[in-house]
């Protein structure tokens, strides 16, 4: 549609949408790396969502914004938004629920030996989530320009 | 349940904030409900606290079970269990109002009760850099809300909030830095006592004091920072900036007497005269500046804004005095103020649905046309000014006391002045509100409720062809900011008790 609108936005290039075909899925791949690798290591939720964002910014860059709008269903980015959040709040909330502090992971042990690690894991892929759909959402909002309104799904 | 209240406190609204995304994808109109279950809990949360609070004194919560300096800690004691009671009463309020005045997306009601997170988190955490966490929510919440007006001037004054607000809270995040460098923790309790064992005149400390204060007084707005404030609070939503002027600026303020007296303590204002001296230097300009800048303006939410900067300059010098009754005086206006302020911009937010007027000559002879929401409005306006009855002169007289038991002579001339200042603005108010003749015709009033109606047919976005009406809700909300304005001062003797109960230890 804005393709149309503004010609020229949008160029069809094999070259870059063999690339991208290629490349994202090592770049989805690389984020969930970083992203399962916040608990020990320089990495986490934060940076790996940004990843994760930028795999549809490159799609959206390859086969066209409004494709990939179509494609990436609204209703995805709002469960992964809303989702990571109830991911973080329940496993801090289970953790009160069981007798111990809020996010208190050793609490969970009894159940499985690795919880501490896995619990931070979980709250890592949880922010992952949100930030990634976050960057997705206002990706899409920007490159909508001003006076799109969605009127449901993400700001 | 009881022991973790400070945390679910900031939990709650985090959830509540995540529902009005999922439901969107099915009705864009759920968001007012699930705000208003969710506050209705953080009110009950709220009220709980209080009570165990006041049996059972300071409440500590070390998140995640991790030994208190090491882990965040949340610690409430009488002075933030009184911002947390304001914050769930003011967003209360603010839904009232907005359930008719809009905005009406679900994007809005997640965006208020991000808000609502930060602005609790930064009230319970006794944790510095948990505190800029915070301080950066808050912040980004305010922000998208100041945006969500739908005239172009609202992007433009969000855009101005953000670089100004976000310069304010790096600064401060520099001068966590500093601290963390001189004390190695971050936990406000450890980091007193560090602090004063590095020794108060050390570089270092010097360092994070100016870069944490100076950081703070930019998200508080006091004179020369404040300038992202008077477009933020007149451009947005009329729900908006009653919500924002009314708790934004207020919990900046509670965060900086956090500092004041939990991180630096009084001891570090009497070891460093010049610290403290510069800090009421900045409050008092603040106070002279923003009632000078409130006289000179002509839209009524511009004059409101900047009464605000002059307002929170009398608070932090309030604070900075630091005897016990200046803080109590403090705390007593920084919560009149917050419900005073919040209560006149919902009430000039009614006064221009009903009769077009926005600026001081509209306001002309509209006393009798809206005699409810102008009635509330002056009685608010006085007692912003300090009549007595009013919570406004309560906390006016314990500052002026306080700084006279320390013979501040400055700030009690400056105290003083700035009572007449505010008189000077507000009486005018009063003024062409119930002794000039009208400058606004009814027929406008109603030539516009036609515009209203043919408009219908393609209403603009975001504006709903109720947009000039003014519902119960909204009325009763006002209302209740002034009768709250004068039935507050009931509540300081009760106020004065709690405080001098918990804050001992943090005023010697």
């Amino acid at each position: 549609m804005s393709a149309d609108e503004a010609p020229g936005l949008y160029v069809e290039s094999t070259i870059i949408m063999t690339t991208v075909r290629v490349v994202a899925p090592f770049v989805l791949t690389f984020a969930l790396f970083i992203m399962f690798h916040g608990a020990d290591s320089p990495g986490g939720g934060f940076q790996g969502g940004v990843i994760t964002g930028s795999v549809v910014m490159m799609l959206a860059f390859a086969f066209g914004i409004d494709s990939t709008r179509q494609w990436l269903d609204v209703r995805i980015v709002a469960a992964l938004a809303s989702g990571g959040v109830l991911v973080f709040a329940g496993i801090g909330l289970g953790a009160i629920a069981l007798g111990g502090q809020f996010l208190q992971y050793n609490v969970y042990k009894p159940y499985y030996y690795e919880a501490s690690k896995y619990g931070i894991e979980l709250v890592e892929l949880g922010i992952g989530g949100i930030v990634a759909s976050v960057a997705i959402g206002l990706f899409f909002l920007l490159a909508a320009g001003f006076g799109y309104v969605t009127g449901e799904g993400e700001r | 349940m009881i022991d973790h209240l400070p945390v679910l406190l900031v939990v709650l609204p985090i959830v509540g904030a995540a529902v009005p995304l999922v439901a969107s994808l099915y009705t864009d109109r759920a968001g007012w409900t699930i705000a208003l279950v969710t506050m209705l809990g953080h009110a009950a949360l709220a009220g709980l606290l209080a009570r165990e609070v006041r049996t059972g004194g300071v409440l500590s919560y070390a998140v995640g079970g991790f030994t208190i300096p090491y882990g965040i800690e949340l610690v409430v004691d009488g002075l933030s269990l009184v911002v947390v009671l304001l914050i769930s009463a003011i967003t209360l309020g603010v839904l009232a109002y907005a359930r008719h005045a809009g905005p009406h997306e679900n994007t809005f009601y997640s965006q208020l009760l991000l808000l609502v997170t930060g602005l609790t988190g930064m009230t319970v955490t006794g944790d510095v850099f948990n505190l800029y966490v915070f301080l950066e929510i808050t912040g980004l919440a305010a922000y998208g809300l100041v945006a969500s007006g739908r005239e172009a001037s609202a992007a433009v004054a969000a855009l101005k909030y953000l670089i100004v607000g976000t310069v304010g809270a790096s600064l401060y995040l520099l001068g966590v830095g500093y601290a963390l460098a001189a004390t190695g923790t971050l936990n406000m309790a450890d980091m007193s006592e560090k602090l004063a064992a590095v020794g108060y005149d050390s570089t270092l400390v010097l360092t994070a004091f100016g870069l944490m204060v100076g950081g703070l007084t930019v998200k508080v707005a006091l004179f020369p920072l404040h300038t992202w404030q008077p477009d933020a609070y007149a451009n947005s939503p009329d729900s908006v900036s009653a919500f924002i002027s009314a708790l934004v600026s207020t919990v900046s303020a509670y965060a900086l007497a956090r500092l004041l007296f939990s991180v630096f303590t009084v001891e570090f204002l009497t070891a460093v005269p010049a610290a403290r001296w510069a800090l009421i230097a900045v409050a008092s300009v603040s106070i002279v500046a923003g009632s000078a800048l409130a006289v000179s303006q002509s839209s009524v939410q511009r004059m409101l804004a900047y009464s605000s900067v002059s307002q929170f300059g009398l608070v932090i010098a309030g604070f900075t005095v630091a005897t016990p009754i200046a803080v109590v005086g403090a705390t007593v206006h920084l919560v009149g103020h917050a419900v005073m302020k919040g209560g006149l911009f919902a009430a000039s937010g009614i006064i221009e649905r009903e009769t077009g007027a926005t600026t001081l000559g509209g306001y002309a002879g509209m006393g009798s046309r809206t005699p409810l929401a102008a009635g509330a409005f002056a009685i608010l306006a006085l007692g912003m000014v300090g009549v007595p009855p009013a919570i406004g002169f309560v906390g006016k007289w314990y500052i002026l006391v306080g700084a006279i038991e320390t013979e501040m002579w400055p700030v009690v001339a400056v105290l003083l002045a700035s009572t007449l200042l505010t008189l000077a603005y507000f009486a005018r108010l009063g003024e062409r509100l119930y002794f000039a003749e009208p400058t606004i015709r009814e027929e406008g009033a109603v030539a516009d409720g036609g515009e209203a109606v043919t408009d219908d047919l393609r209403p603009p976005p975001g504006r709903d062809p109720s947009n000039a009406s003014v519902s119960t809700g909204m009325l009763v909300v006002v209302v209740v900011a002034a009768v709250l304005a004068v039935a507050l001062t009931a509540a300081v003797p009760a106020l004065e008790q709690l405080l001098t109960e918990t804050l001992p230890p943090l005023l010697q």
